[in-house]
C-alpha cells in the first residue's frame, strides 16, 4: 500500500474535524508532501465551510455583546496607553479557581504609593544570575510564597518565566508593567495567568532599552492604566 | 460608529482590529455574531454554553486579529472556523456530550423571517440552498457529516455508534462532502 493509499478518504474526516489529534498530525505530515491530498482537502473544505450557513438562526443576547465589548474597550484603552511599547494582547492561559488575595492587598488605600514602595524593595532583590552568550537571566523578586520567577532577556526579546505561581485572585488578571527611572510604571497590554501547574512563559513586549525593571500586578479583567495593587513580581534589569 | 467604518469590507476592518481599534472589532461582531451564536448553539445545545463559546471565540479574534490571512478565505469563514473549533472543544469538555441536542428552550428569538437588507436576503437564500443540499444527500452520508461537524464525534466514535467499519465512515464523509460541494456550486452559493 502506498503512502497515499493509506490516507485514502481521510480528507473528508480531516476537514470535518473528525480525526483524533494523533491522526490529524500524521495526516498533516503526509499532506505536506502530497499534492493530491492537499488539493482534495481544499475542495472538501469548501463544503465543510458552508455547513454553518444551514443552521437555524438565533439572535445573540445583547448582554453578550456588552460583556465582550467591555473587555475589548478596556484592552483597547490599554493598548493606546501603552503606545509604542504595546504588543497585541495575547490570549491568557487557561485559568483555574483562584486563591483569595490577602485582605490588606485588596484595600484601595495601598494602591500606587505602596506599589512604588515595593518596587524599590523588589528590584533590590533582583540578581543577575547568569549570562549565556547574548541571553541573560534575572531572578525576579516575588511576593508569592514558593513562586520562582525569572526574566530571560536576549538582544531583542524578554520573557518572564514563572513557576509555582498562584493564579491571580478571582475576577483579576496579571498585568506586566515597565518601569523607567523617574517615571511611573508604564502599562503594557500583556495580561496573563498561569496554567494548572502554576506555570507561565510571558513575552514582554517592546524594547527593553531604558527599562529599569519589569513589574507584575494583579488587575481587574481588561487591565488597568495605572497599577491598583503592589507588584507581585519585580525584575530589575538595570 | 462612523459611516466610513461601516463602508469598509471585513478584510479592511480586520487590519484596524490588528491595530487595536475597538470600533472596527465592534462592526466585525455585529456582522457575524448571529451566525457565530447560531453555530455555537447548534453544537453546544445550551444557551449558556453557546454564549461562553461566542465570548471566548470573539475575544480570541480580538487578541489574535493578526493571524487572519486574507488569502485563506473570508473573515466570516475564519470567524466561524474559530467558533466551530471552540464549540467542539467546549462540547468535549462538558458532561453533556450524550444529551445535548439543540432545543429551542430558552431562546425566544429564532429568526425565521424578518429579512431586512440585501446581505440578509442573500444569506437567507444561501441558508436555504445549504439546507436543501444537505437534505438531498443520502441519509447515511448526511448522518456522518452531522455527527462529525455538529456532534464533535471522531470517525472512530462514529464507526462504533453506527456499527460500521472506519473505512466506510470515512468514505461516506468524503463522498457526502463532494456531493455537497457540487450541489452548492449548482446553487451558486458564495463559497469561502
Amino acid at each position: 500500500m502506498s503512502a497515499h493509499e493509506q490516507w485514502a478518504d481521510t480528507a473528508g474526516a480531516y476537514v470535518l474535524g473528525a480525526l483524533d489529534d494523533r491522526e490529524r498530525e500524521a495526516f498533516e505530515t503526509h499532506m505536506a508532501g502530497c499534492a493530491a491530498c492537499r488539493r482534495e482537502v481544499e475542495q472538501l473544505r469548501v463544503a465543510a465551510d458552508a455547513l454553518p450557513a444551514g443552521v437555524p438562526q438565533f439572535a445573540p443576547p445583547p448582554e453578550l455583546k456588552d460583556r465582550i465589548m467591555a473587555i475589548v474597550n478596556a484592552e483597547a484603552e490599554l493598548l493606546a496607553a501603552a503606545g509604542d511599547q504595546a504588543d497585541r494582547p495575547p490570549a491568557p492561559a487557561p485559568r483555574r479557581a483562584r486563591r483569595p488575595v490577602l485582605a490588606w492587598l485588596a484595600r484601595p488605600a495601598v494602591a500606587l504609593a505602596c506599589a512604588l514602595a515595593l518596587i524599590v524593595a523588589g528590584v533590590g532583590a533582583g540578581v543577575l544570575l547568569r549570562g549565556d552568550g547574548d541571553m541573560h537571566t534575572v531572578v525576579a523578586d516575588t511576593q508569592a510564597p514558593g513562586a520562582q520567577v525569572e526574566l530571560r532577556m536576549s538582544d531583542d526579546s524578554a520573557t518572564l518565566v514563572a513557576r509555582h505561581m498562584p493564579p491571580p485572585p478571582s475576577g483579576r488578571i496579571y498585568q506586566v508593567w515597565l518601569k523607567r527611572p523617574g517615571r511611573d510604571p508604564q502599562p503594557t497590554s500583556v495580561l496573563w495567568s498561569v496554567d494548572a501547574a502554576g506555570s507561565a512563559d510571558v513575552a514582554v513586549p517592546g524594547a527593553m532599552e531604558g527599562v529599569e525593571s519589569v513589574l507584575v500586578t494583579d488587575e481587574p479583567e481588561g487591565g488597568s492604566r495605572t497599577p491598583t495593587k503592589p507588584p507581585v513580581i519585580s525584575a530589575r534589569i538595570a | 460608529m462612523s459611516d466610513h467604518l461601516r463602508a469598509l469590507a471585513d478584510e479592511d476592518l480586520m487590519q484596524l482590529v490588528q491595530r487595536g481599534q475597538a470600533p472596527a472589532f465592534d462592526l466585525i461582531y455585529e456582522r457575524h455574531a448571529q451566525a457565530a451564536f447560531s453555530l455555537a448553539y447548534r453544537i453546544a445545545g445550551t444557551r449558556n454554553l453557546a454564549e461562553d463559546v461566542v465570548q471566548e471565540a470573539f475575544l480570541s479574534i480580538w487578541r489574535a486579529g493578526g493571524r487572519y490571512e486574507r488569502a485563506r478565505g473570508s473573515v466570516r469563514t475564519w470567524v466561524l472556523g474559530i467558533v466551530h473549533h471552540r464549540a467542539i472543544d467546549a462540547l468535549r469538555r462538558s458532561a453533556v456530550h450524550e444529551t445535548r441536542r439543540a432545543s429551542d428552550e430558552g431562546i425566544a428569538e429564532r429568526l425565521e423571517g424578518g429579512v431586512r437588507t440585501d446581505v440578509e436576503a442573500a444569506r437567507h437564500e444561501e441558508a436555504e440552498t445549504v439546507r436543501a443540499a444537505i437534505e438531498q444527500l443520502p441519509a447515511d452520508q448526511s448522518r456522518v457529516i452531522e455527527l462529525a461537524y455538529f456532534g464533535g464525534f471522531t470517525h472512530t466514535e462514529i464507526a462504533e455508534l453506527l456499527d460500521a467499519p472506519v473505512g466506510t465512515i470515512k468514505g461516506r464523509m468524503r463522498l457526502g462532502l463532494m456531493k455537497l460541494r457540487s450541489a452548492l456550486e449548482g446553487g451558486q452559493v458564495s463559497l469561502g
